[in-house]
């Protein structure tokens, strides 16, 4: 049994990391519900965002909130491109899986010729900065991930629970013919979740770059634990794949304090597994 | 206000219609009847412009409507009451309603609109945070009507209300819908209820194998032998021996 | 003939593969073919489960690596033979394969995606599995030191060998499915597998079965690219590279064709093969991707789809030229079986089927309110009522789509509530739809060929389209039999339904709205085709409401309303029940 204050430091970096989960999923989550689309592809595109910020803060020297404004928009406009492609072949949900991860593949060889498969490590003086409170060490960058983790999520949330636009995704996504007989364009609000599915990857991408070590292999590390919290959080469900990523992020940490690091997938694909056993419908 | 000339409808498994053409006038009542797979939905579909038609056209209020997309005809005042109900079953009372009054001349009303239909349907105030899903059928009816009257609508399209419902409760749903009618509003009414149809309607159209067989007030028609024919079989020759 | 000249090939082309390393070829010549060989294997052994039954896996990789495993341990520690260790492997991963299957099968909902990411997270637990224990400890397992008996000489060709007849048996077997009875179960359940239970294919058992052909194969290649790459780690064993890779392989060949898998196979190996290693590796996965997003967008049948498809509509074209006069032939239909006897008169004859008191509801509504009644042998039984009255929820009752909450539906003996659907289509039940859900993908004569196979008569393949084929003249579709249901009118889908249910042999039909939507001719010809249906001595359920068809059709009819038998009798004098006229009329003109 470890001691206490490595727990609590497992722990810790458990919830941090299960902000960066709620990042990664939040795309993947909103366009699974809404468009029908499982975007593997969205993986691809946070590492392209995050080799980008290397580029844009290490090598340009950008501050890093000046990064994200240039990144935001362009990833909003890769999602609407995406999405003009799947609807001008029509492609179905289940072909968007497999379209996607073609798109996957090509982003990473592309990332690999541009950047090599050499790792790449973003140096800044803030990087690895953290503050000790009591025994425990807190990375301050991880923890301004989480926050904004936390706002990105209840602020989609908000969006979609009390404004006209987001009621009528929902129910444009339970039937479209007759919410768009009452005046919904399922159309426009589909690039437009597109889009903000797109920049979601540009917001994670961002603090995978400050966090992490970039390699294109790393591209499909994440791709099992975040399908696991989309999955148990529901689909297009921004604080149900909040609490989700949590839990998954908490019991990873505690598997690896306890046990051996290597255990840790166990915990996300059992859940993902009993998840989809128990209640396939409510996916 | 809406008339309905010469319109063909072939569509995937839906019925086909030929041929038919009909009018609503402004305030007026009109019930459309026959037995099942007679293509009343299909023409009442076509009518909202979420089926495609093949010939024919649509005109409302002297507008030619026939090419126009779903959305475009909410905009222009035709709410549709679909068969089955159709309710978001997944949102809330309260959000089925709101997503009536989507377009945004609607939502400018959004307020007294959900206090008429709470005065209507006082059931739906108290449970106008529960999930639409876990209402009971005449409830669900209840707010697939609300949701169109929140949109506004000069024309409201109804189909078949009473399916699924008992007796009882098709009953009072008529004796509102009778009522909306009474303060106004123009209603085309789909029912296979030939009954209760001829009972509020001032004018129907029989529908029969896709086409239009026979018209004219209620009370000439229920004796005429298309609709005797159509729902029990009688041969008139037989019937009046 | 064709089929000869097909087999004679197949066996030139396996006899000179088995030859070839005798004339001492090139080591990387040999090990590329080792290549093609194995990725066939995989690819075609997917395929009998996921490109048959359209149940994507992405979990192939786990039984490979089960395989893999397998051999690596009991050929190193378990000292075991290394043939030995080939069907241990494959019974190994079966065994998982099966076991998984009765868990996930039974869930309704697990299909598609679903179900693809279900079989990825499989892999990944057996791989954290696999690390974590003896099976492999973290370090990997090596096979240096293994003895294999040495073919022609060399350990490598043994393996040759081994990949070879591993495939061409993968082969074989996708190639006996794709032909058999067993496999027309399978496509019928890829494209509409709630039919496919009800016309009398038993969907679980079938898919358990796919599944453990599936994986049986997949665990004997593992085993043998164990011994193949000698050194054996769980992230390169489990990695989602194989399944992909078998996904890739067997869309771009074609996923519904035994061949696909080896074209689609060859063609990925070769180009991996020639990109590999050189400064080009990049570009050749690229060209990857490339060839997948392609391959989806503008060939989503793969190149055998492709093929399949111009062929049939090539036979199409021609057989509609041949038949073209005979295209009408509803009273010249040949009979398979001999006429019955004309129908006894109703109310003498024996009692066929039985409703004692079903009851059935849905959230607390009540679709069947406790219905009872009686169907009598060789009688045309008419069932009406208004829309929503239960009609259809009956049909979906007896023939085993929903199972009644109380009650007793006996039929031979046998109480249907307790039936799964297909064995209540076996015992001699068939039904109708009245929105036609014919099997998309399949032929016209594959549609009404398999319930002939699944019905009581359980016909082999051959037999079942002869008996599909007269079917098919009966209700005048011969001309279109290579034709794809799509291609078929409204009316022409309803005579399909018809032709399904002529096929079954049934001896109880039930026939659902089978009117709603016709013309008036297509209507007539449709009510001598009903009458033809029971003079060949089925008894019939007719649910309609073409009332002037039911008083032509039925001897005997009865009425439900709210789910309740609420009239009787003689078919006029029931339809002039107050009652009856209430229920459709109103009470004020009854």
């Amino acid at each position: 049994m470890p001691s206490a204050s490595l727990l609590a430091q497992s722990i810790l970096s458990g919830i941090l990391i299960g902000g960066l989960y709620t990042l990664l999923g939040l795309g993947l989550s909103l366009s699974w519900r809404f468009l029908q689309v499982i975007n593997l592809a969205h993986f691809a595109f946070v590492f392209l965002a995050a080799y980008l910020s290397y580029q844009l803060i290490g090598v340009a020297g950008l501050n890093p909130g000046l990064a994200l404004l240039i990144l935001l928009p362009i990833f909003f406009l890769i999602g609407i491109a995406l999405q003009y492609l799947l609807i001008r072949f029509s492609v179905n949900e289940f072909a968007s899986l497999l379209v996607t991860f073609g798109i996957l593949v090509l982003l990473e060889t592309l990332i690999q010729w541009i950047w090599s498969a050499d790792f790449r490590r973003l140096e800044t003086s803030y990087g690895t900065a953290s503050i000790k409170i009591g025994a425990i060490y807190v990375p301050i960058v991880e923890c301004l991930m989480f926050f904004v983790a936390v706002i990105v999520a209840v602020v989609t949330w908000a969006w979609l629970k009390f404004t006209y636009v987001g009621k009528a995704l929902r129910a444009s996504a339970e039937n479209p013919i007759i919410a768009g007989a009452y005046g919904v364009n399922h159309k426009r609000l589909a690039y437009l979740i597109a889009g903000i599915s797109g920049a979601t990857a540009a917001i994670a991408g961002v603090f995978i770059a400050l966090i992490s070590t970039l390699a294109p292999a790393q591209v499909v590390v994440w791709l099992g634990v975040v399908f696991a919290a989309v999955i148990l959080g529901g689909l297009g469900n921004p604080l149900g794949l909040l609490v989700a990523s949590l839990v998954i992020g908490v019991s990873e940490a505690i598997t690896m304090a306890v046990t051996a690091p290597t255990w840790a997938p166990l915990v996300s694909f059992t859940l993902l597994i009993a998840i989809l056993i128990l209640r396939p419908h409510k996916v | 206000m809406l008339e309905v000339r010469a319109l063909d409808v072939s569509y995937g498994d839906a019925p086909a219609l030929w041929g038919i053409s009909m009018t609503v006038g402004a305030g007026e009542l009109v019930a459309v009847v026959g037995p099942n797979g007679a293509g009343k939905t299909t023409l009442i579909n076509s009518i909202a412009r979420i089926l495609p038609s093949r010939g024919g056209s649509i005109w409302l209020d002297g507008v030619e409507v026939t090419a126009l997309p779903s959305q475009a005809m909410c905009e222009l005042g035709v709410a549709l009451i679909p068969e089955g109900r159709r309710l978001f079953v997944g949102m809330t009372v309260e959000e089925n309603l709101e997503m009536g009054c989507y377009r945004p001349a609607a939502r400018l009303h959004r307020v007294q609109g959900m206090e008429r239909v709470y005065e209507i349907f006082p059931i739906l105030k108290e449970r106008r945070r529960q999930i639409a899903g876990t209402l009971s059928g005449g409830q669900q009816q209840m707010l697939a009507v609300g949701r169109a009257l929140m949109a506004r609508p000069k024309l409201l399209l109804v189909d078949e209300p009473s399916l699924g419902l008992s007796p009882l409760i098709t009953q009072q749903l008529f004796e509102v819908l009778k009522k909306i009618h009474a303060d106004g509003m123009s209603m085309l009414l789909i029912e296979q209820n030939v009954a209760i149809a001829l009972d509020i309607a001032e004018r129907v159209y029989v529908v029969e194998g896709g086409r239009i067989v026979s018209t004219g007030k209620p009370k000439d028609l229920l004796a005429t032998r298309h609709i005797r024919e159509a729902y029990l079989g009688e041969d008139v020759e037989a019937g009046s021996r | 003939m064709k089929d000869k000249r097909g087999f004679l090939a197949a066996g030139l082309i396996v006899v000179a593969l088995i030859a070839f390393p005798a004339f001492k070829p090139p080591a990387f010549l040999e090990s590329f073919l080792y290549l093609v060989f194995f990725w066939i294997a995989l690819t075609s052994s997917w395929q009998i489960l996921s490109g048959y039954t359209g149940y994507f896996s992405f979990g192939h990789g786990a039984f490979f690596g089960i395989g893999m495993y397998t051999t690596a341990n009991l050929a190193t520690k378990g000292e075991m033979d290394f043939l030995l260790t080939l069907p241990i492997a494959g019974i190994i991963a079966a065994v998982v394969g099966v076991l998984i299957g009765a868990v996930v099968f039974r869930v309704k909902q697990l299909r598609g995606e679903l179900f693809a990411l279900l079989t990825l997270a499989v892999t990944f637990v057996l791989a954290t599995i696999a690390l974590n224990t003896s099976i492999d400890g973290g370090p990997g397992v090596f096979l240096s030191g293994i003895k294999i008996a040495n073919i022609y000489g060399s350990p490598a060709t043994s393996l040759y060998l081994f990949a070879l007849l591993t495939a061409v048996a993968s082969l074989a077997l996708a190639w006996w499915v794709q032909h058999s009875r067993f496999g027309g179960g399978l496509f019928a359940i890829a494209d509409d597998e709630d039919v496919a239970e009800v016309l009398g294919v038993p969907t679980y058992r079938f898919k358990l079965i796919a599944l453990g052909l599936s994986s049986f194969i997949a665990g004997v290649g593992g085993g043998i690219q164990a011994v193949y790459v000698s050194y054996v780690t769980v992230p390169e064993t489990f990695s989602i590279t194989v399944p992909l890779f078998v996904v890739l392989m067997s869309l771009i060949g074609g996923s519904r064709h035994w061949l696909g898998a080896a074209i689609g196979a060859a063609f990925i190996t070769t180009l991996n093969y020639v990109f590999v290693g050189g400064e080009w590796a990049l570009a050749g996965r690229a060209l990857i991707g490339l060839i997948l997003i392609v391959a989806i967008l503008y060939l989503p049948d793969g190149l055998m789809g492709l093929l399949e498809s111009r062929r049939r509509k090539r036979q199409s074209r021609a057989r509609a030229q041949d038949t073209e006069h005979v295209a009408a032939g509803i009273d010249r239909a040949t009979e398979h079986r001999p006429a019955a006897p004309a129908p006894k008169p109703a109310g003498a004859s024996q009692v066929l089927l039985r409703c004692e008191d079903v009851q059935l509801s849905f959230r607390g509504v009540r679709a069947l309110a406790g219905i009872s009644l009686e169907v009598r042998k060789g009688e045309i039984l008419g069932i009406v009522g208004p829309n929503g009255s239960g009609k259809s929820t009956l049909i979906n009752t007896i023939s085993g789509f929903y199972r009644p909450d109380a009650g007793r539906i006996l039929f031979r003996d046998r109480d249907l509530a307790k039936e799964e659907a297909h064995k209540i289509a076996a015992l001699g039940v068939g039904r109708t739809y009245q929105i036609p859900r014919p099997f998309v993908r399949l032929s016209v004569l594959e549609n009404v060929a398999l319930p002939a196979m699944y019905g009581p008569f359980g016909l082999q393949r051959a037999a079942a389209e002869a008996q599909a084929r007269t079917a098919l003249e009966h209700v005048g579709l011969a001309g279109r039999a290579d034709a794809l249901p799509t291609e078929l009118n409204l009316h022409q889908r309803k005579f399909l339904e018809i032709a399904r249910a002529l096929a079954s042999g049934s001896e109880l039909v039930l026939l659902d709205e089978v009117l709603a939507g016709l013309t008036p001719t297509e209507i007539a010809s449709a009510v001598s085709m009903v009458r033809s249906i029971r003079d060949r001595g089925a008894t019939i359920i007719f649910i309609e409401h073409n009332m002037r068809a039911v008083l032509a059709l039925t001897e005997r009819l009865i009425v439900l309303d709210h789910g309740e038998v609420i009239a009787e009798g003689e078919p006029r004098d029931v339809m002039r029940r107050p009652a009856v006229i209430t229920a459709y009329l109103g009470k004020a003109h009854a």
